[in-house]
């Protein structure tokens, strides 16, 4: 579709110039966190908002990515893109086995089975010592290892914007791979899962399979995420993933607009960002997150994207077509 | 021996103030069918309350318990007219996210007012021991099983054989037709929200002296009130009194024989073997879904 | 063995063969027992109707041959396959299909994104195309538009493919329970009350539907109780009362069948 085609191009150019834009070390940083924010909130709105599974796991998957990755380059001297596929595959086996545990369980039951689980794993990560170093943590972990292309400099991800390029691509792939499925029968499959699966199964869809397929793919990018993380901020401690990383990652999933996959992603850099220019307000701007989900729940469910289908409708050009 | 019986007793400490907290949880899922993840937030801000009565304003510990009961009552009462009342006709799933979204909202608004550091809540009575044979029990956890099996009988008996709580069981069993019979549903699941919070923050004040009292302090609570709802049956009052006793015996144990750092662990593995093979609770009947 | 080569003999004897067999179903809930000892047999292309007063167990009927309840007892086999173990979707896959009393559609979807929802299970793209739409993607997904407005048009609800599940009336969220249901390629379609809430005229049109079906190749169960219906349409009845088997014959036969009218408390079965 055309304008499907522009608005990757407007994004790949957004990505671009971001970093040119933004040349302090500060800005740069939060745009990196922004991207992995992306990642972490398209990987749960697949599994929630489409596929309708309620997954408060999706720290624990961003902690196993960065561990297993870390784990291996570190102590076994495995290349980075060779970890990196591990950790991928670690956490989507992960959220594979969480979904095919928690396969009989309705609503509240895998609220709770996936936030034990989460649970589960921050105490595993905090309190093996002998693996994981626990609230010591890992230090000097380095970024992913430089790249020379045959014309081009060698590119260094040291530096942060070469690093946030990484990082926003593959983002940017995640949900490019993303928007295809939602938009192929597999898209309306989920759908169904989510609106009705009495009824789903009565059009001879597998749910048990698709659910699980769903947790698999959300938690493969997390893992993903978790992988660039490490390598992003050098230390890794298990406190970056305490439970409470589920419900923010939660937040930016609704307050963007469940359902949808651009939601997610203005939720992402909306709660990334927002709480950056609250720094005035000191520790109460951690409120936002709260503040902000809880009033998009009550107010306005459909989250940024709701509001601005409201606005545009508002306009006098233009007709929303569905 | 005696090291076993001290840690029953203070498996039976702990685990009454888990009922307390657990309780509340499954009355307002047998009223709502809904969980309130805020709910063990109300525990923190109660002990909290209790705290600042005490330390701050000079109160006795006795009265802050009251003080504390009444805090929780008055957030229940709170987060159900703005959050749980306006949700109700809703998906299933936007009141939890409601609630994680309030819970969020306390534990940080409770970091920006108190701080990381926890607090150092004393009770006067954690000091005064009465011994018997090789074991010892402090004052204060004589006051928490009075207070607490006090509180659950009255409730046992309140639900069982008052009114209004035959009412409640009504409402839980089918809004609609209790509402056809003339009982208001809507004022109903408020007093059980008043009534659940209110449990809440008084076992708040309760557990502040045990607990690392820092406003994160919920998030250890819930866990374990979840396990307890779950292994107990959602809904269920007596099953989950018995697995709220199970549950503390579990945690002194396990503190005793493997550390605290996997008290969360084992709790938690051991919810998620309930959900593995009952996922109805060790009580409750199943129910097949009505096509 | 021997049971299937019997029932093949007589089948082949005289009458159309048999679709679907079911022999000694029961289920309980918790003690109280819904369906008790029923069996049925159902020939290709009939119409064949359960009916029975309230509690008859029609319903935990239809459930157990869709396979939405696993039955404590007896067997099922639909063309020549036990169905034992078979999970619902497993068994939509083999051609049983089912619409439900208390109407199921995907409220928030238009009535043709509903019936496009039932052409799935027949997605043969292979794999990587749901990564790069390529050019067969596109065509599929052209034929299952295509296919969904015939379906809609065939259940009279061409005007209405584009209005959202929730917004049509009652009768036409039917019609579109059995449009979307005809879109897994069924060779049985078992429906659940479908003229519950239907006025005279929407009624009649439901009738007519059912016999087109047939003229289609497709076998119908009915659940019902609306006695007009099952008396019009029917080939064959089957009654039930309190979880058991009553009779099962034709239409005549029922209405004078003395288990039958007592069945109904007496009440005259016109």
């Amino acid at each position: 579709m055309f304008s499907r085609r522009v608005g990757y191009l407007c994004a790949i150019a957004a990505i671009w110039a971001l970093p040119l834009f933004f040349t302090d070390t500060y800005w740069r940083t939060n745009l990196i966190v922004c991207a992995l924010n992306v990642m972490l909130a398209i990987g749960l709105d697949f599994v929630l908002g489409y596929a309708g599974q309620l997954n408060l796991g999706q720290s624990a998957f961003y902690g196993l990515g960065a561990y297993v990755s870390t784990l291996l380059i570190m102590r076994l001297g495995v290349p980075f893109w060779i970890a990196f596929v591990a950790a991928v595959a670690f956490s989507s086996l992960a959220g594979i086995l969480l979904s095919l545990f928690a396969m009989r369980l309705r609503g509240h039951y895998l609220a709770i089975a996936s936030l034990g689980f989460a649970v589960i794993t921050y105490q595993i990560l905090l309190n093996w010592i002998s693996l994981t170093q626990g609230p010591l943590g890992i230090y000097a972990i380095p970024p992913p290892p430089a790249v020379t292309l045959p014309w081009l400099p060698k590119i260094d991800f040291h530096d942060l914007g070469n690093l946030f390029y990484l990082v926003a691509g593959f983002a940017l792939l995640s949900y490019f791979l993303l928007d295809q499925l939602v938009r192929s029968p597999i898209g309306a499959t989920l759908t169904a899962i989510r609106e009705d699966e009495v009824s789903a199964s009565s059009l001879g869809i597998n749910c048990a399979a698709w659910k699980v397929f769903a947790f698999g793919v959300g938690s493969g990018i997390a893992g993903a995420a978790g992988c660039f993380y490490a390598g992003f901020v050098g230390t890794l401690v298990p406190d970056a993933f305490f439970v409470t990383e589920s419900f923010t990652i939660l937040a930016m999933v609704v307050v963007g607009g469940m359902g949808t996959l651009i939601g997610p992603v203005a939720g992402a850099v909306l709660l990334t960002v927002l709480p950056e220019f609250l720094r005035g307000l000191g520790d109460w701007r951690l409120m936002v997150y709260g503040a902000a989900l809880t009033a998009v729940v009550l107010f306005m469910p459909g989250g940024i994207v709701q509001a601005a289908q409201l606005v545009r409708r508002r306009l006098p050009a233009g007709e929303t077509r569905k | 021996m005696t090291v076993v019986l001290q840690q029953a007793i203070n498996g039976v400490v702990l685990g009454s103030l888990y009922v307390l907290v657990a309780l509340g949880l499954t009355l307002i899922y047998g009223v709502l069918v809904q969980i309130n993840f805020a709910h063990a937030d109300i525990v923190t801000l109660g002990a909290f309350a209790a705290y600042f009565f005490t330390h701050g304003l000079g109160g006795g510990y006795i009265p802050s318990i009251a003080v504390a009961f009444l805090v929780g009552g008055a957030l229940g009462w709170l987060m159900n007219a703005a959050v749980f009342a306006p949700l109700q006709s809703r998906s299933e799933l936007l009141p939890l996210i409601a609630t994680i979204g309030v819970s969020v909202l306390l534990e940080n608004a409770m970091l920006a007012a108190f701080g990381p550091i926890p607090y150092a809540f004393e009770s006067p009575y954690s000091n005064e021991v009465i011994r018997f044979g090789g074991t010892f029990i402090t004052l204060q956890n004589v006051l928490i099983i009075a207070v607490s099996v006090l509180t659950i009988v009255l409730l046992y008996a309140f639900m069982k054989f008052t009114f209004l709580g035959k009412a409640l069981r009504a409402v839980a069993q089918d809004r609609e037709t209790a509402g056809l019979m003339g009982i208001n549903p809507n004022q109903l699941v408020m007093l059980t929200f008043v009534i659940a919070s209110a449990l809440a923050g008084m076992a708040g004040a309760m557990l502040g002296p045990v607990l690392v009292l820092n406003p994160f302090a919920g998030t250890s609570v819930i866990v374990k009130a979840f396990a307890i709802v779950i292994i107990g049956g959602f809904g269920n009052v007596e099953g989950t009194i018995l697995a709220g006793l199970l549950v503390g015996l579990i945690e002194s144990f396990t503190t005793q024989y493997l550390g605290p750092g996997l008290i969360d662990i084992v709790v938690f593995a051991l919810l998620l073997l309930m959900l593995a093979i009952r996922p109805t609770g060790l009580i409750a009947e199943k129910r097949e879904e009505n096509v | 063995m021997n049971a299937p080569a019997a029932t093949a003999e007589r089948s082949r004897a005289g009458a159309a063969p048999v679709i679907l067999r079911a022999e000694g179903l029961s289920k309980s809930f918790g003690g109280v027992h819904a369906l008790r000892d029923v069996s049925l047999t159902v020939r290709k292309r009939e119409i064949f109707a359960v009916i029975g007063p309230n509690g008859a167990g029609k319903s935990t009927l239809l459930n157990l041959l869709s396979g939405i309840y696993p039955a404590d007892a007896g067997v099922m086999v639909f063309d020549g396959t036990p169905l034992t173990g078979f999970t619902a979707h497993q068994r939509v896959r083999h051609g049983i299909a089912r619409t439900f009393q208390k109407i199921r559609l995907f409220k928030h979807l238009s009535a043709l994104n509903n019936v496009v929802a039932g052409f799935h299970i027949h997605c043969d793209l292979p794999a990587w195309q749901y990564l790069v739409h390529g050019p067969a993607f596109r065509r599929h997904d052209e034929r299952c538009r295509e296919q969904a407005a015939e379906l809609l048009a065939f259940m009279g609800l061409a005007q209405r493919a584009h209005v959202m599940a929730g917004s049509l009336a009652y009768g036409e969220q039917r019609m579109l329970e059995i449009a979307r249901s005809l879109a897994t390629g069924p060779r049985l379609i078992m429906i659940d009350e479908p003229a519950a809430g239907l006025n005279a005229a929407e009624v009649d049109a439901l009738l007519d539907r059912i016999e087109r079906l047939r003229g289609k190749g497709l076998t119908v169960l009915v659940v019902e109780h609306n006695m007009d219906l099952v008396m019009n349409v029917a080939d064959r009845v089957l009654v039930l009362d309190s979880g058991r088997f009553v009779f099962e014959g034709t239409p005549a036969e029922v209405q004078v069948h003395p288990a039958v009218i007592e069945a109904y408390l007496g009440g005259d079965v016109r």
